[in-house]
């Protein structure tokens, strides 16, 4: 994992759940992990795939969820129903398309996936080979960790391209 | 989500299923599911990105994966380390790769993402407003199931709309 890569997420998520959660936010200690991921309650991925390649995870507590997704939407959740769960996902999808953003302008042009959502204690996911750098995030409405398992995807020149030339535009044959 | 999209995947497991695992496969009843996917023992995930996008993912019970891993790397596997982990997920990355080859073929481009394993029955998987359909793939190592969550992304369609709808003069010299 790339640590010019933390950098970009973290300032997004600082910007974001700021703007979201109407409060300070505060990062907690940073830490390197080798093994598989163990699921918290939920846990939102989003795939990057392009200049940087590789996997988000954000993962919070049932609770947290309910707090970040009543404060986002401003009305009180009792359950992790969908639109509770759109809302969470929601939240990782705005900050991991900010960090892109960021990355794009470093030089780093990559697309997100979309979102999926992992509800369930204690499963693993593995991300095989890509170790995982985990940020802790603390907010005035409730906690999240964003783990980064990523690098430096393959040079693509892909790009142009993939751009079809519509017919009128083509050159005249000689 | 659009049938149409589900061909490509059946076609690129049986191909590589029979290569790699030398599985005959024989295909389940397709369904259609709208609430959250409740994981099997093994769940290869990959997300694709471009003209086609969404999450694909291939469940397993845990006998099923040692067995094909088994055979794909020519050795017995009777735990899923993290070598048999890395072998279910390589053959879920070549399935989907061969699938997006197939789109590119018919215009869509799309890329797969790294793959991730996740290990651990009776979790709750939900790909959001993305129904799921769902193919059981039967061999005789057992049941592989893949679900497919995938979009087609409009702008391709409104580009061909767009394109028709620009009046070009069959000559440019007449106008």
């Amino acid at each position: 994992m790339n640590v010019k890569f933390l950098n970009p997420f973290v300032s997004a998520a600082h910007e974001i759940l700021s703007m979201e959660m109407r409060g300070d936010v505060q990062r907690g200690d940073l830490r390197l992990e080798n093994g598989p991921y163990t699921t918290d309650e939920i846990t939102v991925i989003i795939s990057l795939v392009g200049g940087v390649d590789g996997t988000v995870f954000f993962s919070m507590s049932k609770d947290a969820a309910l707090q970040l997704a009543s404060t986002m939407i401003g009305e009180k959740f009792e359950t992790l129903d969908k639109l509770a769960q759109s809302g969470i996902a929601e939240l990782a999808n705005v900050i991991t398309g900010r960090a892109s953003m960021k990355l794009a302008e470093a030089g780093f042009e990559s697309n997100i996936s979309t979102p999926s959502l992992i509800i369930g204690k204690g499963a693993t996911i593995s991300t095989l080979d890509y170790p995982r750098l985990i940020v802790p995030l603390i907010t005035s409405n409730g906690a999240t960790t964003i783990h980064l398992a990523l690098r430096e995807g393959p040079p693509t020149n892909l790009k142009a391209p993939q751009l079809g030339v519509p017919k009128a535009f083509e050159l005249p044959k000689p | 989500m659009d049938a149409k999209l589900l061909n490509p995947f059946i076609q690129a497991a049986a191909e590589v299923l029979k290569a790699e695992v030398g599985a005959e496969i024989s295909r389940g009843n397709i369904s259609l599911q709208k609430s959250a996917m409740t994981s099997d023992d093994i769940t290869v995930l990959i997300n694709l990105v471009g003209d086609v996008y969404g999450v694909v993912m291939y469940g397993m019970p845990t006998a099923t994966g040692l067995n094909m891993v088994s055979k794909i790397m020519g050795q017995e596997f009777t735990v899923m380390n993290s070598l048999a982990q890395s072998g279910v997920a390589e053959l879920g990355n070549v399935i989907s790769g061969r699938a997006t080859i197939r789109f590119s073929e018919a215009g869509y481009q799309s890329n797969i993402s790294t793959p991730m394993v996740l290990t651990g029955s009776g979790i709750e998987i939900s790909t959001l407003d993305f129904h799921r359909i769902v193919v059981p793939l039967e061999t005789q190592f057992g049941t592989l199931t893949v679900h497919l969550a995938l979009k087609e992304k409009a702008s391709g369609e409104a580009t061909a709309e767009f394109m028709s709808s620009l009046k070009v003069p069959a000559n440019p010299k007449d106008s």
